[in-house]
This record gives C-alpha cells, structure tokens and sequence, in this order.
C-alpha cells in the first residue's frame, strides 16, 4: 500500500512526463493541424494496455491508445526496446488514417512498462484526394490513404528508412509530413527518457503498485462523481444532414443512456443505429468509445484524471457493422474523428440536461466550415510552390451550461475549445488569400438564461492564383438546440460568391475551387441556450445588447428586457418599467 | 553619494533595499498603501534606514539612483480598472481581442466563465482600409469615415485609443494617417499605434499590447508624475529609473511614453538578483529562480547567463485572460504558497491548493479565523516555523489551532498529525517541482546541472526537498531572500528593446530587406544611446535576436544572433547553424538542411549601471556559531528530531551547519534537513546542499 502522499507525487510525475512530451510536440510540429489547432495527444499506456495518464487533449484522441498498444502487441509479440511503431489502422484501434500514431514500448532493465503514444493528425496521408476528411470516399480503397497497422518504424532507435520512403512517395508535401514525424518520434521518446528515470527512482515494486493504486483511485473519483447524479433512462436522437449523393437520407444517430448510480455507472448504448455507409463518415471504434465517453464526462463535473481507471464505470455499447460502432473493413473511417461525433457529444450532454437544473448542456456548433478545410495549390508569390494544409478560422459557438453562457470559440463539440484560430496575418503569409472578414454575428446565438456562444463569419478569396478547398460539414439542415427552456441557434452555411456577386451555396461535401474575384462566405453555428430566457437577468441582457451578441429587438422580444439610451454616447441602460410590464406578460 | 535605493511595490508589501557604499543591502518592509503610493514606500524607506539608524531624509539626500518597480499597471489591467479606451481596427476585424488564439484548458469543463474582451466590444470600431501581407494597400483608408469615428469617441469619454491595422508591420502608412486625424481632432487625448508598441506578425497579441499600452497611458502618467513630484518635495535630487517587464530598467520619461512595459516588471526582476549572487559565489551561470510568497511560488530561469523570455505572458488566466504580447521575462506562476489549502478529495488523495487562505482570514495559525489547514500550519506542527519567532517576533502564532486543522486532515487521511503535515508540504513541493519542470523543459535545461536560487519568505521551509526532487544538489539562499525582487534592481541595467517584422527564409534570403531592418533597429538603438551618453552612462553592448522557425512550422523560436549583421551568405549559415544547435537542445531534434524561417527581429541595447560589490556588510556584529535555542521538529525520514535554531544574523562567515538544524532570518526560514548542510559564504548568504 502507498501512501496518499506518495500516490499524489508519483501521480504528478506523470503529468510532467505528459506535459513534457505535449510541449515537444506543439512547439517542433510543422503542419497548422498540430502547431495551431493542437490535433494530436499523448499518453502514457501501460504494460496491459491501460491508459494510465493522458496530457490535455481533445479526448475523441486521447484514449484509443490502448487499443493500438493491444495491436502492437498482438502483431509483434518480440518487441524490443529501440523500436517504435506507426499505427494508423482505423479497423484495429486507431481513430482515422489520418491520425498517424508513434508508439514507443518503454523498459526498464529488459522489462515492459509503458508504452508511450503520440498520435497526431497529418496534413495529407496519401488521399486520393487532397484532404484527411474524405467524405466521398465510398471505401478504404477509394480513400486511398496509406493504412499502417502497427507497423515497425524505428529499430534501435533509428527509422526503418524504407518506411520513410514510401511515405515521402504517397504523402503530400513530404517535408511538412517528415518535420511532423520527427516531431512525434522526438516526443514519444522524450516520454520514454523520463519514463525510464521514474521507473529507476522509484523501483520497479513501487511503480506496479502505484500502476494498480492510482488507477483504483480513478475509478473511486468516477464512482463519486456518478452517485451525486439522479437515477435515469434517457433516449435521444439527431440526424447528420444529407450527404448526396451517398447518403440522400441524412444520417441519423440515436443514443440511449442509463444512469445507476446505485452501481455507480453510465451505460451508452449506440447499438440501435444504422449499418456502416459507402462514405467516408463511419466512425471508429476508438472514436465511437470516445465521444460518447466525452458526453459522459464532461456531464460528471471537471478535476477526474484521465486514464482507463475512470472508464471501468462507463459502458460504451457498440455494434459490429454499424455507422457509429466498429467499422466493417473496407468501408471508410476518413472522417470518423468529426460530424457524427459532434452529434454523439451534443445528444449525450443535452440528454444529461433532462435529469434536472445544473445537468447537463445545450448543443454547440455543428457547422465545420470551409473556413476550416483543407486548402492546396500553388502561391505565385514562391515560383509556385504548391500546398496543402488545413486552415483554422473559424469561431463555433460553444453550448449554454445552467451557470455559464456559451464560449464563442469552440470550434466544434469534439475539440471542446481547446484548438487554437489562426492568426489572419500568417494565413495570409502562408497561403496566397485575403481574408476580407471574420467576426462573430449579432443573434446568432441560441437564447436563455444562459445563452450560447455567438457564431462566426468569414468571408476570404484567392490572391491571384486559384485556390482548392476540400471539406464536409454539417449543421446546414440542423441547428443546436436549445434545453430546459432555451432556444436552439440558426444553421450555418458555406456559400460562393462569384464575380457578379450572386451566391451560389455549397452541399454538405464541399469542393470549392475559388479563383480570383471570387470569395468564400462561411458561416458557423451559435451555441444552444440553457434555461428560459426570460430568466436572464436584465443586465447580462443589457451587456449582450451593448457588445451586438443580440439586437434591441431580440432583447425586447425574446428576453422581455427593454434597453434605452444611446450607443452613440455609450449610455444604454435598462428601460425598468417597460421590461417590468414586457417580462409580466411573458410569464403570462 | 552612499546610497542606491531599489524599491519594490508589491501587491501586500512594499520592499525596500537601500545598498550602503561599500555594497551592503539592507532590507526594509512595510505594507502597500494603494491609495498614496508613497507612504507606504517611505515608511518601508524609514524601516530599513533606521536599522543603521539613520532617517528616510538623511538617505534621500544621500542617494544618486533610485529603481522603483510597481504592481500599479497589472493591478489596473487585472482589475479592469485601466481608462476607458477605444479600440480602432481594421473592418471586417472587431473580434480579434475575444477570439484571442483561441484554446482553453480542460476539455471536460464547459462550465467556464470566459474574461471579458480586454476592450469590449461597444468601444471597437472598424475603420475602412486594408494593407495585404506584402504591405501593398487592397483598401486605401477612408479618411471621412475614419473621422467621423473619432469624433464619435469624445461623446462617449474615452480617455485613449489603441490603433492597431491588419499588416501594419509591413506598411504603417495607415496607422500612422490614424495618429494625425487622432491628434488633430482630439488633440490630446493618449493613444498608441500597432505597429510602434510591438511590430509582430499575429494580430491577436499585437491588438493586445497596443490595447493594454493606450489604456494604461492616464494612470501611469499620473502615477509617476505624483510619484516623482512626492519624491523630489521629499527632497531626493537623484534619477529616478523604473522597472519593466524585459528585465531592466528605464527612465521613468520612457515608461510613460510606454508604460506597458511596467506591468508584472516586479516579478521581472527576481531573475537579475539571481544570476548576480550566483555568479558572485561562483555557482556559475545556469540559475534557476524561485520566489514563494504567500499565494503565488514564481519561477524564472537564466541559461548561459541568458534570462529567458517569452511572448505568451498572460494577466487573467493563459489563453482566456489578456495577452501581453511583448516579450518578456518568462515567469511561471503556481498557486503555491503559505496559504495554501490543504483538502482530501472525493478518491482520498491529499491536495493542497489551489485555493488560498490569503491573508485573512489566514492560516488557521494566525487566529484571525481560519479553518482550513494550510502550508504554514503544517510547518507550524512540524516544528519549523516558530510561532514566538514569527517574523522576528513581530507576530505570534497559534500552535493549538494548527493542530487542530492539521489533525482533522490526519484523521481522514488514518495517518499521524506530523506524518499529515510533512505531507502537505511534500505536495505543496509538487507544485513548485511541477513550475521548476515546465520552464526547464521548455528550454532544454537540466535542473541537476542548475544552482537553484530560492527567494521568498516560505522559500525556505521545503527548498531542500524540493532540489532534492530535481537532482539540484546546490541551492543558494540568499540573506534577503525576502525582497529579491527589490534586490534585483540594483543589479539591473538599462534595457532598450526594438523589434521589428521582415520575412525571410534561408533559401532565398532578403539581404536588403533584413539591411534595413538592422538600420532601422540600429538607428532607434544608437539615438536611444546618445541619450543615455547624456546622463552619464558609459558603457553599452548591442545584441540582436532573431525570431524563427523551420520552413512552415507553427510556432517561432527566439534565439540570440552571434553576429549584428547579416550581409553575405556566410552570416546566413551561421544563423542557420545556431538555429540547429538552439532547436536541438530545446526539443531535441534539429533538421539538417532544413530551411528556416525568419519572422520577427529584435535590437537590444544594455546601458551598464553601477552595481552594488557582494559584502556581507555587517561584520561589526557579534559573532556565534552557537545555536539560540533547541526545537523539536519532524521530518519525514527521521521522526521527531531535536534540531537546533540558529540566528542568521549572528553565524560568522564559513559556518558549516548539518541538518537538522534551522536557521531564522527577520524575512525567512531556512530548513536544514537531515543529510543535508549549509554553508554560510562570505558575502552571507546560505549555500545549501542537498
């Protein structure tokens, strides 16, 4: 038995072990989707594949790593100490093939402890198309990406060059992926030089038992964080927009959620939907898990370690064959990180609002923007050089919480507001467009006592040279909804707007190919609200008026507050009496 | 003139350290008076004078150089209490201050309450013109709208504008069209442009600087206008320099110009006190810094002799709050303190923090109240902090109530109250272990091959375990440990930092460009230094930085250049070769022949100043290496120990102390545990081993 203490330190330890690898990976990646939007995570796997520890990361990432440390171990029982894998095989444990995962066995004197990983998303994995989000992709084939099952990419600590080769024939701008590479590898072994010394510090007795303690302690915090909720059966659903013409029907998704906390556990059940798609939107089983998990999660309250300790009291049921379960090989997972995810976290956390005030969230942003897509082609301003990256502008309105209005920067629910934007200037720099606008959009939000985040608008165009844009999205037939009285927001879209000025919007699966004089309009979605609005106090009402997040006449027709004075002298105030008379026929 | 005098305006103390001619420091405190700056600095003046019984008048008058350092601008900024400013940008552009870069921690809690934009909303306005990333202009600036907007602005009492346009960095001609229209129809009114404040590629922390720079403008200029008019009718004739954020220190007419460069300068200069009593005893020049006050333990580093910097400092929270943007002296800050609270969470497991008794209530110990076992009251119960010799005995504490919160703790926990206690402080050492960790690894840097230099009132209570932890066998704990950052004003220098924004990679390097560039920086440099020649100054080093990153990767890395100019190919290929060996030992992987990116550059100009010599000073004291008195303290791998306490004040230079001992100064504690030993060194200080 360890002491309290002692578990707290050893516990720590692993967090710097995870911080130090997250910051080698943020500062040495080269592509924008790892550098900026922060898509990749790290973790610390243990020698029976459990997650013992997890940096700060998108958790749709964050915990498939076992399953990959099961299938490196399945398909190299004789590895070695030097070696490090790549696995990116969506069918055995990977999230999609655009997620290229190093995974690094660490020992300490000739015996397996950890197994680090480092999964980070690519800029181009080899696509038959330029873009890691294949929506049309009817199968694995047609995707085209390079699929690494597991395979053994370093030995004594150098590159099994024949690898790299193929890698730098197949992948797109192959320095961009390389500098990714080495970035990854330079963090999974940065992980497992500090592994080793925590392992020669405390000796191997006291490291297995902290393994076993800690993960216990995990699960003692789930079961804690369970039992404060009420009892319920919840069942909810919410359709992916069309996807023509693969999918003319939408895609719908239900989730059914039991709620013991007299056993202290959360069931989701995803078993009850439709079969795996001749498209690329079939999630994986690691992101099936995942998102649900994160619905879950973030309904239990923050401050629970992320490991496998917790998820021993949250069931993911999943069905073979299914769109949201475990993928059928060869249907295609290209973009099984996203889209029906987001519908998975969003149904999850707005069912936990039914269980009464304070559970659960309203929806947030479902609208992946073009803004937000993979762009190539060539920049005159480099002899023509081409291109190919992700572009991160974007806003996303985060949901409403019974406390809390949405944040404006969500992105989507899977990345949870911890992506980075683009900064204008280096886009500008870096790709040949001019971004001609990008701000958030008055009433765009869903409304209530707590409202949610604002939606944004970005309006850019090519620099002389035309530009390719490859991306899917949803939110253009669904808004998020609102919950226990708040409302839901508005849909987004994606629209041309050629030389004459006529707008010409594009489907779900966009292909945008954007010459000179021609500009892009991307609109997100705001957050669902929380709660009924009349509800809102008057002066977050009167803040939101001031700072265009609402108008005067939503203020006065959907909040029931009045606002007088002037914005040109900066003097708007509350109009009492008339909101007094306004909110007494509302509650009418 | 005998004295030099450092001020430090903290958020609870006022610290003074007047340096006597022959290079003694002598520490005075009192607490910080908000509302007149000045009584609390004279009456921490008249502290420290009257220890060598002399009175603040005598030492005015005998003082040439007074460093002053004030927590008045970050207090404005966390405060939102800086004037009323509008915000003009580029249209289409209003929401660059609330979108930030983006990002948040913690991706399970949605239950966030975002700070409010550092200018909200209601006072941005967009003002029609736009410059391309070439710096050709794709809109000209509207003239007529631009001011009518500004005229807009007197009816809505704003008290300063912040300009700051798309691609300013490569063409100001705009901005700086905004600067004639401002000061012909508000004649009069504050204001500061983008590209003048900080010349960087990324709207977000740009708009931030000039944002917080404009703002501040009123307050500042008041402030050190009252200051300087209290200081002179108190009779002092001397300069008057002030702190910054770079880690150096100004004229107090150049902080006005640009007083962001005064917020979180306190913190700034602990690093300067560091490396100058490192270097002094021969510890070398790797120096990490530690300062433990009663909420926050700040840690800074100094590699090579190098302070490290960092553009990513953040007031109100990282990510959320509001974004420096300049680049400044990186400082980590934990809440990790005396006060902090201890608690046992819903799995068992002891916490401490982040949650602070602060000063009142307090830790339980203070009987003003509190409840909630902290870090002091378990150094109470352990037997190292003295409740009769608290402060020098300006304050005693309550053991029984220390027991008793400590003791509810144990009980929940099933472990003994001394056990509990060491405990609490082991883990409130994780938290510092864990600040110490992310800087270093930042950069590269081995704690073990470090000196540790701890600074702080509690730095002493858990420095040993804590070097021990990192593999830091040497730490120096300085006499005046209390006020380091005050000590390090009189180890500053004046710094002057221009920056400035031209695009280039190795491949195809802009010699003319990057020229001009380096006239630009050398031209702002030279004239900065003709004006110190004036005052007096004499001596001056140029260094040149550069910020650059491999061919389209994320995120640029600063690095000193080790050359002025770049004019043939062969300079480039030292550039390259020093980015290659700086990425390596940061992140341990380097690209050869890759292609480097360079972004941002940098110009800065040090103007040596006088430094105090190291002299212990008070060698007239009596001397005697006999403890005062005998405790009974516990220590996790030893039990209850009877440990002697020694006075500071009174070990002769070249005393050898093995643990467990403790030795009281007036501002700190130093432990000394089991099988570790402090040597006192000839200019008095503690070098601890562990």
């Amino acid at each position: 038995m360890l002491s309290p203490v002692q578990i707290s330190i050893m516990s720590n330890r692993m967090d710097s072990v995870c911080r130090e690898m997250t910051n080698t990976m943020l500062l040495t990646a080269r592509s924008s989707v790892l550098g900026v939007a922060r898509d990749f995570s790290v973790s610390i796997v243990t020698s029976d594949d459990e997650v013992l520890a997890a940096a700060e990361g998108f958790p749709i990432h964050v915990w498939g790593s076992n399953l990959q440390t099961a299938s490196m171990r399945k398909n190299h029982p004789e590895f070695k100490e030097g070696d490090a894998y790549l696995h990116n095989d969506p069918y055995d444990g990977n999230s999609h093939a655009a997620d290229h995962t190093v995974l690094v066995p660490v020992f300490y004197e000739g015996e397996h402890f950890f197994t680090t990983a480092v999964k980070a998303h690519q800029a181009d994995t080899g696509n038959s198309l330029p873009t890691t989000y294949m929506a049309q992709a009817a199968d694995v084939y047609h995707e085209g990406s390079l699929i690494f099952p597991a395979v053994k990419v370093q030995e004594d600590y150098k590159d099994n060059e024949d690898i790299i080769r193929m890698c730098k024939r197949r992948i797109r701008i192959p320095d961009q992926w390389y500098g990714d590479y080495l970035a990854a590898i330079g963090a999974a072994r940065i992980g497992e030089r500090s592994l080793k010394k925590f392992v020669e510090k405390y000796g191997k007795e006291t490291v297995r038992s902290f393994i076993k303690e800690w993960l216990d302690y995990s699960e003692r915090r789930c079961i804690d964080a369970i039992k404060k909720l009420p009892k319920g059966r919840l069942e909810a659903n919410q359709s992916h927009d069309p996807i023509e013409p693969w999918v003319p029907e939408g895609i719908p998704v239900n989730v059914k959620i039991d709620i013991d906390p007299d056993e202290a556990t959360v069931t989701v059940d995803l078993r009850d939907n439709i079969d795996c798609i001749d498209a690329g939107l079939n999630l994986t089983e690691a992101t099936s898990t995942m998102a649900a998990a994160h619905g879950v999660l973030a309904c239990l309250g923050n401050d629970l370690p992320t490991n496998s300790g917790i998820m021993r009291r949250i069931n993911i049921q999943l069905r073979t064959n299914c769109v949201v379960g475990i993928p059928k090989f060869p249907h295609s997972c290209s973009v099984a990180t996203t889209n029906l995810t987001d519908i998975i976290v969003n149904v999850t956390q707005s069912s936990f609002a039914e269980l009464g005030e304070g559970e659960g969230y309203a929806h947030g942003n479902y609208c992946n923007t073009a803004a937000a897509g993979v762009a190539s082609g060539n920049d005159w301003r480099r002899g023509g050089e081409p291109y190919v990256n992700q572009i991160f502008l974007m806003g996303g309105g985060g949901p409403a919480s019974s406390e809390t209005d949405g944040m404006h920067y969500l992105f989507i629910p899977v990345t949870a507001g911890l992506m980075y934007r683009d900064s204008v200037e280096v886009d500008e720099q870096r790709f040949p467009i001019l971004v001609r606008k990008m701000g958030l959009m008055e009433d765009s939000c869903g409304h209530g006592r707590r409202r949610g985040g604002q939606g944004t608008e970005v309006i850019m165009g090519p620099r002389k040279d035309p530009i390719h844009i490859l991306h899917v999205c949803n939110g253009l037939e669904s808004a998020p909804i609102g919950v226990r009285g708040g409302t839901g927001s508005k849909l987004g879209g994606n629209v041309r707007i050629d030389k004459e000025g006529k707008e010409h919007p594009y489907p779900a699966v966009m292909v945008c190919d954007l010459e000179e004089g021609e500009l892009l309009r991307a609109r997100d979605q705001g957050g669902g609200g929380y709660g009924p609005p009349a509800e809102r106090e008057p002066e977050r009402v009167l803040r939101d008026v001031e700072n265009y997040v609402v108008s005067e006449e939503t203020a006065r027709s959907v909040y029931g507050v009045a606002i007088k004075g002037s914005r040109l002298d900066d003097n708007l105030a509350i109009d009492l009496e008339e909101t007094e008379k306004l909110r007494s026929k509302m509650s009418v | 003139m005998k004295y030099k005098i450092s001020v430090d305006t903290g958020g609870t103390f006022t610290d003074v350290v007047i340096a006597k001619e022959e290079g003694s420091l002598v520490v005075g405190k009192a607490l910080t008076t908000p509302d007149n700056v000045f009584s609390g600095f004279s009456e921490a003046l008249e502290n420290a004078a009257s220890s060598f019984n002399a009175s603040m008048q005598d030492v005015l008058l005998e003082t040439s150089v007074l460093i002053y350092g004030t927590t008045r601008s970050t207090n404005a900024i966390v405060t939102s209490s800086a004037a009323k400013t509008a915000l003009l940008v580029t249209d289409g552009f209003p929401d660059t201050l609330t979108y930030r870069h983006g990002g948040k921690r913690d991706p399970l809690n949605l239950k966030m309450e975002f700070p409010q934009p550092y200018i909200p909303r209601r006072l941005t306005e967009e003002i029609i013109e736009r410059i391309n990333s070439e710096g050709g202009v794709e809109t000209p600036l509207d003239k007529d709208q631009a001011s009518k907007i500004i005229k807009s602005l007197s009816s809505k009492d704003i008290e300063a504008i912040a300009v700051s346009f798309l691609w300013s960095i490569m063409n100001p001609s705009h901005e700086l069209q905004m600067a004639e229209l401002i000061e012909k129809i508000l004649p009069g009114i504050p204001y500061t442009l983008s590209h003048q404040i900080n010349p960087i590629i990324r709207e977000f922390p740009r708009t931030s600087s000039t944002a917080i720079d404009a703002s501040l403008k009123p307050l500042m200029q008041k402030h050190f206008i009252e200051l300087e008019s209290e200081l002179r009718a108190a009779g002092y004739e001397g300069e008057i320099l002030v702190s910054t954020s770079s880690g150096g220190i100004k004229h107090v007419s150049d902080v006005i110009e640009k007083p962001i460069f005064t917020v979180k300068s306190g913190p700034a200069m602990a690093p300067l006190a560091g490396i100058a009593y490192a270097e002094a005893e021969n510890l070398g020049n790797d120096v990490i810094i530690v300062d433990t006050g009663g909420t926050t333990f700040d840690v800074s580093l100094i590699r090579s002799g190098e302070i490290k910097y960092t553009r990513d400092t953040w007031l109100n929270g990282e990510w959320i709050g509001h974004n420096l943007g300049l680049s400044s002296v990186d400082i980590r800050s934990v809440g990790a303190g005396g006060g902090s609270i201890a608690w046992i969470d819903s799995g068992g497991l002891l916490r401490v923090g982040p949650d602070s008794a602060g000063a009142d209530p307090g830790p339980a110990c203070y009987g003003k109240g509190g409840t909630k076992p902290t870090v002091t009251d378990a150094s109470v119960v352990l037997g190292y902090i003295d409740p009769d010799h608290f402060l020098g005995g300006r304050m005693s504490l309550d053991t029984q109530a220390a027991k008793s919160v400590i003791n509810d703790a144990a009980t929940q926990l099933n472990m003994g109250l001394e056990e509990t206690a060491a405990g609490i402080l082991e883990i409130a050492g994780e938290q510092m272990i864990k600040a110490i960790q992310e800087i270093t690894i930042q950069d590269g840097v081995n704690p073990a091959e470090s000196i540790l230099v701890a600074g702080g009132g509690a730095a002493g209570l858990n420095i040993l375990p804590i070097a021990n932890s990192l593999g830091c066998s040497k730490i120096l704990l300085p006499k005046t440990a209390g006020a380091l950052s005050a000590c390090g004003g009189h180890y500053s220098d004046i710094v002057s930092e221009y920056s400035a924004s031209r695009y280039s990679a190795t491949d195809n390097f802009d010699f003319q460009g990057v020229a001009e560039i380096f006239d630009e920086l050398n031209s702002k440099l030279d004239a900065e230094q003709t004006s110190l020649k004036k005052r007096g100054v004499s001596k001056f080093t140029k260094e040149f930085f550069v910020e650059a990153r491999y061919l389209n990767q994320q995120w640029e890395m600063e690095f000193k250049l080790p050359l002025s100019e770049i004019k043939n190919s062969q300079d480039v290929e030292s550039v390259i070769e020093e980015f290659h060996n700086v990425h390596f030992r940061r992140y341990a992987v380097k690209e050869e022949g890759g292609i480097i990116e360079c972004i941002n550059w940098k110009g800065r100009l040090i103007a040596e100043m006088d430094k105090p010599p190291h002299v212990r000073g008070d060698e007239d004291r009596e001397s005697d290496s006999a403890p005062d008195r005998e405790v009974s303290a516990f220590f996790s791998s030893h039990g209850k120990c009877k440990t002697p306490v020694y006075l500071g004040s009174k070990l002769p230079i070249g005393t050898e102390i093995s643990g467990p001992a403790i030795i009281e100064e007036p501002t700190t504690t130093v432990v000394i545990y089991p099988d570790t030993s402090a040597h006192v060194t000839t200019s008095g200080h503690y070098l601890l081993t562990s």
